[in-house]
């Protein structure tokens, strides 16, 4: 008598048989895998060949670099500071890297469901914003004072992207507001102000912000470069963000609005209590996916002269020893950046995930 | 309703108009209000004038000459922030407000001048437009490049130097332009270019140090221009223009009496003559005049030394570029710089 | 206790207050703006006006359709300018639009490691900024060398740090323009036309080679070969079609980055197709090619138009980049323009102005795209 295993098969069984079923089903299936697999392989092998096996790793072997067929993290070893710090004092570099770590956790903690309140959101980030900015700037703690042109590299890079996120998301939330509202001057302003916003490349809104709006302004309203700067891209982040906020409103049903107003509730606590916390939900994933973008396109600042960590990577090998090994720096400069992407746009995957679960 | 709307929006509108002042020298009077001058900086490095260091400081001539400036309106050499900028961002920096004065290698045009309403002071360093370009080509001359590509920087009077050059020798060639010299020099260096047209100290200092072999490479034999190079300024601020232009005065004044860093103190305690007594104060005048006080030159001068120091340490003998001063000397030293008369 | 009517005065009332304080606040604004640029103008002794789009550049630029030269005025340069832009972003939309649909199709396949192959792609390409791309391309590419070292691809083309010679039709660039707009006009006609999406790609791809090969037959210089083929020639190939190595590196960047977006809507839309219409196609027998061609691809492109269309806006605004890589686009002319000229506020005007008219007019193809396709369900 032989013994029938009735147990339905399990999950990673499932996978590996409809996994040999789709790879190695008939030949031709076979033949595609083994080529693309092979492909992947061998590049995935000439890449490790490159940047572990046959590298050099310390600034003192710079000189084994020339005719060696690996990479030469010389370049990093010795510039690893430039780039991250760009011109920021030197010996003030401590409170640069605690500053980025201020940043980094902020957006580490508002991934955590717990703090997914507006309130909670808020002081965290106006925390983190204000740790951030009194340790690189110091005055206020007794440190030697730093101004903004003395910032640089990735801190510069995380710092306007925390504060266009920052400014961006309820400059965005009022937008969203005001398309949908009943008058029609505040709608039209709204919508003028999206559209034109959007239409516009984002470089040429940050140029026009750094080098042609103090023309219209008076003395004591100019301000930093930097901070027009940022306002101007907070405005981009904000127009996108209100459609996003737009879409999660219409997935919330008018009769809502009707009911709280059939109770005597006002407009604002309608907004509040029932409408905004629902639109927050639907718009969720979509916001997670504008972060991910707005820390991409700080990248561009570079264009309009900041120090940013694409620059400052070219000033690392913008010398007469490390200009051959440009290709290192750049995909030292580019793993940081993919790093923080790729994390927050899973983190976002993620979600949406969870999401469509809770909606079954 | 309506009054408050239309007593609201008149506030608004006062606050809003633009902000008429004419004191003497506005500039002078905001930067001591700020307490530190606004300078231009480079959006990288560019060699022995304005350049960031192993320590990601500020150096070169331009900064030194911004150095001096701070010490003369701040008396603190270090008062001062060095605005980053690409060329093509200095004058509507300036504009702006963004930085004070530009030092940072600026010729004097006629287009700056009148157009775009700036203000230059007395030309400190002289020197013409060249192409450097790879000495494999076997050129000496452009006429050579026919065919070839070149380089320049993006929104200089070099690119229109350049252009306007080649197109009067009647070369074919393409022209390529960076908006960064950082951009310019690894393209020049990764071959995309067959020559780069560059200001003649600086391509003597690239050649002499950032490449990799300066035998590698040639400055072609073609003098396109001598450019006076300034400092430049805002217009409509002739006080400020004063102060710029007698802190350069000074720097030339000091190097022609022997007065350095060293022995300005010894100077002002025993000056030989009148004229070193007036420059460093010993005497009466010097700081009122341009409403400064009245030993501001021989702070100056003990924080970054005369212009022959300055000029050393940047780009001479003292400095891994070993330039020859040349035109830049004194005009009792075959040079063509000098000084105003100091009474 | 103020009666429902009293309420409904009330509110109004309030909301036309709001409404006059937003106006008011606008007028405002653009007064102190105007103002205050009058008076920082005067101030500086800044010239303004649009008199110097009359006058001569005097300086070159790296890439141009049409004859330059360092005489050419200010307003030809910008127009130059813009045909670049447009030129840059027509070629990245059409390049993106077939790599990211290919690569998308290979993202919904069932095959494991076709599917795992265009995820690693579209997550490496997708997670890093266009900018730095463009900057580690064109990095990448100078250092091939001048053309002496230049990489030889079958005698017929090749690859150095100046830029990549083709072989090329012999026609003037004037021509070329014509055909490219040609081409165009006929895709618009088939759209117009009804054709349906395969036949219609079809009857485009091969008329526009026609209409190639027709006008170089009639036009080339007589006594010179129907193609061209580069050669070397002292510093520099002569020949065929010569594309500078700015504008390569930017076409090539804003491919590799643009497909993998488009790539994910793609997935998206043909994952949205329902399984009932992809087993209907199986039931009646038909083949993988011809379920995906004739039933998943133009049920999809219902949802993907609109994303895509938004993504072609993007292609048009990211060719921006160019002046990282020493790229004469319209952003490029008008810094520099702005530098050599210092009519600041006047360029910036005609650039945004541009951009905003080149954007609705894709917004305004691709709504009017989108309603042809819903209307085919009719």
């Amino acid at each position: 008598m032989s013994i029938v295993n009735v147990a339905p098969p399990s999950k990673f069984d499932v996978a590996r048989k409809t996994f040999i079923r789709n790879g190695f089903g008939s030949p031709l299936t076979t033949l595609i895998s083994v080529i693309v697999i092979a492909g992947l392989a061998y590049i995935g092998w000439v890449l490790l060949d490159w940047g572990i096996f046959r590298a050099v790793w310390s600034e003192e072997d710079v000189s084994q670099c020339g005719g060696h067929a690996g990479a030469c993290w010389s370049v990093i070893d010795a510039r690893h500071r430039l780039i991250l710090f760009g011109t920021y004092p030197f010996d003030e570099h401590w409170r640069s890297t605690l500053a980025a770590i201020a940043i980094v956790l902020t957006v580490v903690v508002s991934c955590q469901p717990v703090i997914w309140r507006a309130k909670r959101l808020a002081i965290l980030w106006i925390a983190g914003f204000a740790t951030y900015y009194l340790l690189m700037e110091g005055s206020l703690l007794g440190l030697p004072q730093v101004t903004t042109d003395g910032w640089g590299g990735l801190s510069l890079t995380l710092f306007l992207f925390a504060a266009v996120v920052l400014l961006g998301m309820p400059m965005g939330l009022g937008l969203a507001l005001m398309r949908r509202s009943e008058m029609p001057v505040v709608r039209w302003f709204a919508t003028i102000l999206i559209d034109t916003v959007r239409s516009l490349p984002l470089v040429t809104t940050l140029f026009t912000a750094a080098v042609v709006v103090p023309l219209f302004l008076p003395s004591w309203l100019e301000g930093d470069k930097i901070w027009r700067v940022i306002i101007a891209f907070a405005m981009f982040f904000a127009a996108y963000q209100a459609e996003v906020f737009r879409g999660g409103f219409q997935a919330v049903s008018k009769g809502q609005f009707e009911a709280g107003r059939a109770l005597g509730l006002s407009y604002w606590s309608i907004l509040g209590r029932i409408v905004l916390p629902q639109v927050f939900r639907h718009a969720l994933p979509s916001t997670v996916n504008m972060i991910v973008v707005t820390f991409k396109e700080t990248a561009i600042v570079t264009i309009i002269g900041f120090f940013d960590i694409l620059a400052s990577g070219k000033a690392a090998y913008g010398t007469a020893v490390w200009a051959p090994y440009y290709i290192e720096v750049l995909v030292f400069v580019a793993a940081i950046y993919w790093v923080f992407i790729f994390l927050l746009g899973q983190y976002g995957e993620y979600l949406k995930g969870r999401m469509a679960l809770a909606a079954h | 309703m309506k009054k408050y709307i239309t007593a609201g929006a008149l506030a608004v509108m006062g606050a809003i108009a633009p902000q008429i002042a004419s004191a003497q020298s506005a500039t002078v009077q905001q930067i001591v209000e700020r307490g530190t001058m606004l300078c231009s900086g480079h959006n990288g490095s560019y060699f022995g004038f304005v350049e960031v260091n192993d320590q990601n400081e500020w150096k070169g001539l331009d900064i030194d000459l911004c150095r001096a400036l701070t010490t003369a309106i701040l008396g603190d050499p270090d008062a001062n922030q060095i605005v980053p900028l690409s060329w093509a961002q200095r004058f509507p920096a300036l504009q702006s407000g963004d930085v004070d004065v530009i030092i940072k290698a600026t010729g004097w045009t006629m287009g700056r001048d009148t157009e775009l309403g700036l203000q230059f002071s007395l030309p400190y360093f002289f020197g013409g437009t060249q192409f450097m370009a790879h000495g494999d080509l076997g050129i000496t001359d452009a006429t050579g490049l026919e065919g070839g590509t070149v380089c320049v920087e993006a929104g200089t009077t070099i690119e229109r130097l350049a252009a306007n050059y080649m197109t009067t020798i009647g070369v074919e060639h393409t022209m390529v332009s960076y908006e960064s010299q950082a951009e310019l020099r690894s393209a020049y260096l990764a071959n995309r270019c067959d020559a780069f047209a560059g200001w003649g100290p600086n391509l003597a200092v690239l050649r002499a140090t950032e490449l990799d072999n300066p035998d590698a490479h040639i400055i072609l034999s073609d003098q396109l221009s001598s450019e006076p190079i300034s400092a430049a300024m805002r217009q409509g601020d002739d006080g400020f223009v004063d102060t710029v232009n007698w802190m350069l005065a000074s720097l030339l004044i000091a190097e022609e009496e022997g007065i350095t860093s060293a022995n300005v103190e010894e100077m002002a305690a025993t000056p030989p003559n009148p004229r070193v007594a007036r420059l460093l104060g010993a005497e009466p005048g010097m700081g009122e005049r341009l409403g400064l006080r009245d030993t501001w030159a021989k702070e100056m001068i003990a924080a970054v030394g005369n212009f022959a120091e300055i000029y050393d340490r940047n780009l001479g003998k003292d400095s891994p570029y070993g330039l020859e001063r040349g035109l830049n000397s004194l005009w009792n030293e075959g040079g063509v710089l000098y000084a105003p008369i100091l009474d | 206790m103020p009666t429902a009517d009293e309420l409904r005065i009330r509110a109004k009332r309030r909301s036309r207050a709001i409404q006059s304080l937003i106006l008011i606040l606008t007028i405002i604004a653009i007064w102190g703006a105007v103002s205050n640029a009058q008076y920082n103008l005067t101030r500086m002794n800044m010239t303004s006006g649009f008199s110097f789009l009359e006058r001569d550049t005097g300086w070159d630029y790296s890439f141009s359709l049409v004859e330059r030269s360092i005489s050419d005025r200010y307003y030809y340069t910008l127009f130059i300018g813009l045909l670049n832009t447009l030129f840059v972003g027509f070629i990245c939309i059409v390049t993106t639009t077939f790599f990211g649909f290919i690569i998308g199709t290979l993202r919904d396949a069932r095959h494991p490691a076709l599917s795992f192959a265009a995820n690693v792609y579209v997550q490496i390409f997708r997670n890093i900024p266009l900018i730095l791309q463009a900057v580690f391309l064109y990095a990448i590419l100078i250092h091939l060398g001048g053309p002496r070292q230049a990489i030889n691809l079958g005698d017929v083309a090749f690859l150095s740090g100046r830029g990549l010679m083709l072989p090329g039709l012999n026609i003037s660039p004037a021509v070329s323009i014509g055909l490219l707009l040609a081409s165009i006009a006929i895709a618009i006609g088939l759209i117009i036309a009804k054709t349906s999406l395969w036949r219609g790609l079809a009857i485009w791809f091969v008329s526009s080679i026609g209409i190639c090969l027709l006008a170089t037959a009639v036009l080339h210089p007589s006594g010179e070969p129907f193609f061209s083929v580069p050669s070397l020639q002292g510093l520099r190939f002569r020949g065929g079609i010569s594309v500078p190595i700015e504008l390569l590196a930017l076409v090539v960047s804003i491919t590799l980055y643009g497909s993998a977006y488009i790539a994910e809507i793609v997935r998206g839309g043909l994952s949205q197709v329902p399984a009932g219409l992809v087993e209907a196609g199986q039931a009646l027998g038909l083949s993988r090619i011809s379920i995906w061609s004739r039933i998943k691809v133009p049920m999809a492109l219902r949802s993907i138009v609109p994303p895509l269309g938004n993504q072609w806006i993007f292609m048009m605004k990211a060719t921006t980049i160019g002046i990282a890589i020493g790229f004469s686009d319209l952003f490029y002319i008008t810094v520099n323009s702005i530098s050599q000229s210092g009519q600041t506020l006047e360029l910036i005007l005609i650039l945004m102005l541009t951009f905003l008219a080149v954007n609705y007019s894709i917004a305004i193809f691709t709504n009017w795209l989108n309603a042809r396709l819903q209307l085919k369900e009719h």
